[in-house]
């Protein structure tokens, strides 16, 4: 696919959005789960590492922000960052112990962590809130209506999909995808496996952390939910039906799993079962994910050929 | 009595029944190679469908035979009809199978049930204390103990003694193999998957009425599991073992020493032994 095609497909969507939903909150939240599932995204899609964790990333960014324009009073591009860097550094640790396994082991371990750090937010109730979560995430005066706060999350959310574009695209992105496929070749062509592996967690750490802080600034609030298996979940879900390999996928997944919960939980309270029925017929009849089907569609109706399988498939967890 | 012991007690009671959790998450993985996501779910069935029979006057000891057979029955089912139709896809999607499931389970059982906790009594033959001198403890969680420890050893000759058990362990390392030497497989994946869920159901009748039946401990025992087969070692009997004692005692003796943080200290416990032995206990390396 041309370079600047996923780029535009970004563009539009974040265009789109404003046009088709009356909730700025709505539309910001479906950016916001794209960030954390293209960070997902670069580990499961670009790396082949599965990892239940992505909560622990998401509520680290919620936290320290939380803390830092609640207790420090400290500006909020630098919070943004320092949300940022915490979601990286918690993926650097994690990371660090987790790719030393691989497979099955590997997500045991990473959704293993994942509960330690609920327990850890949990217990820490002095700096998180505990139960509580932090309340009053202040947002700065001149984003404080929800479509105003939109337009930021949208200039940041197309930054960061250049900035992913453009790591996936480089030499790195390339050496991820060879690890993907074939870790021992690419270990015997003399890459060092654990080095690339780390440095996917510590990016996919860092666009995770930042999903989450702005998260606790749209909704006001840094809730211990933030770092619960739910999240953690709910990210890779949306990563998977939205489909691996390419990074607009995962903005794809994430407006459907966005909206779609968005509209089942007004119909029932129970609307979590809908969407466990949705996962298993999902897993059962597609292939690739969303994006996998309208690639498929599009070559349909375009009578070309359709695109190898190796290129979009990630075999090992 | 000292107040240790008495933890520590408790803990080994805890601890076998988070060795039965572990030891079917374990056998599934080794033979179906996934992380079945679904395993709490079973458990969580277990407890509410023992809470079940109980409101319907039935005799717990029937629930414990019955509900692990009903449970074992529809996990069964769903290797069948659901399971079967995702070998084939990419891993992402093993899980997303077992994660809906889990999710279907959950919430059926809040609908059915109601999202609040829910008391079930303890069995009337097994209510009060013993005492031998200064010892003193529960009849039931004695019994906990003693029936899961007979379990634990049917267990491991189902494994190590029977022509399904040899199936499962040559399966774990070869599954091709074993079905070029006329087993079906297919059958013996069915087979291992509704084992996995009856025992999990099996936990969670027993853990009933020590901790009751709420919607959100099949999540909660989830965790515990993963933690249980990282810390005993992928895929072994003995590590699950050794690893739900380990997890137990840890558990219950910090929730004397530091209630606030017994959970955390499970999981600190865990990184420990990662750190020491980055394969679990008895894990094999590789």
């Amino acid at each position: 696919m041309p370079k600047k095609f996923s780029f535009l497909l970004a563009l539009a969507v974040t265009l789109g959005l404003p046009l088709l939903l009356h909730s700025g909150s709505l539309a910001s939240e479906v950016l916001i789960y794209a960030l954390a599932a293209m960070g997902c995204n670069l580990l499961l899609g670009y790396t082949g590492l599965l990892s239940f964790g992505q909560g622990i990333f998401f509520g680290l960014g919620s936290y320290t922000i939380a803390i830092l324009l609640t207790r420090l009073q400290c500006p909020m591009p630098l919070a943004l960052l320092a949300a940022v860097t915490a979601g990286s550094l918690g993926a650097a640790m994690v990371g660090w112990v987790a790719i030393r396994q691989r497979g099955t082991y590997f997500v045991m371990l990473t959704l293993a962590f994942a509960q330690m750090f609920y327990f850890v937010a949990y217990t820490a109730s002095g700096l998180t809130g505990g139960d509580n979560g932090l309340l009053d995430v202040p947002r700065p005066a001149l984003l404080n209506t929800p479509w105003k706060y939109y337009a930021f999350v949208a200039a940041i959310f197309l930054l960061a999909f250049a900035v992913l574009q453009r790591v996936t695209e480089s030499i790195f992105g390339r050496t991820l995808l060879a690890i993907r496929d074939n870790e021992d070749r690419a270990a015997a062509v003399g890459y060092s496996i654990k080095r690339f592996k780390l440095l996917a967690f510590v990016i996919s750490g860092a666009v995770t952390g930042l999903a989450g802080g702005l998260h606790a600034m749209m909704t006001g609030i840094a809730p211990l939910s933030n770092a619960e298996y739910h999240t953690s979940e709910m990210i890779l879900v949306i990563t998977v039906i939205g489909g691996t390999g390419n990074l607009f996928a995962s903005v794809l997944g994430s407006a459907f799993y966005v909206l779609l919960a968005d509209w089942l939980s007004t119909l029932w309270p129970r609307w979590l079962l809908l969407l466990g029925l949705l996962l298993i017929g999902v897993s059962i009849s597609m292939q690739r994910g969303l994006w996998g089907l309208a690639e498929s569609a599009w070559h349909r109706v375009f009578r070309k050929t359709p695109p190898a399988p190796a290129a979009a498939q990630g075999e090992q967890a | 009595m000292s107040v240790y012991l008495l933890q520590t007690i408790n803990g080994i009671g805890i601890g076998m029944l988070y060795f039965l959790l572990a030891v079917g998450l374990s056998i599934v993985f080794g033979l179906l190679r996934f992380v079945n996501f679904a395993h709490g779910a079973f458990y969580l069935l277990g407890a509410y469908l023992c809470f079940q029979a109980m409101q319907w006057g039935l005799d717990f000891w029937l629930a414990l035979v019955l509900v692990p057979l009903c449970v074992g029955a529809l996990g069964w089912l769903a290797e069948k009809l659901l399971l079967r139709r995702v070998y084939a896809k990419a891993h992402e999607f093993h899980i997303l199978v077992t994660v809906g499931l889990a999710l279907v389970v959950q919430e059926t059982v809040v609908v059915l049930w109601g999202p609040l906790g829910n008391n079930v009594p303890t069995p009337e033959l097994l209510q009060g204390v013993v005492m031998w001198g200064a010892f003193i403890y529960p009849k039931y969680r004695l019994f906990v103990i003693g029936f899961t420890a007979l379990l634990a050893v049917l267990l491991w000759w189902v494994l190590e003694g029977t022509r399904l058990g040899s199936a499962v362990r040559a399966g774990s390392e070869s599954t091709e193999t074993v079905s070029l030497l006329g087993i079906d497989v297919f059958r013996v994946f069915s087979l291992v998957f509704a084992l996995g869920a009856a025992t999990a159901a099996l936990a969670g009748v027993l853990a009933a009425p020590i901790r009751g039946a709420e919607p959100f401990m099949g999540i909660e025992a989830l965790g515990v599991a993963f933690v249980v087969v990282v810390v005993g070692g992928l895929g072994s009997f003995g590590g699950a073992l050794v690893g739900g004692l380990l997890i137990g005692i840890v558990q219950s003796l910090m929730s004397t020493i530091w209630p606030q943080g017994a959970s955390l200290m499970v999981y600190v416990a865990m990184a420990a032994v990662l750190l020491l032995r980055p394969h679990g206990l008895l894990g094999r390396k590789g």
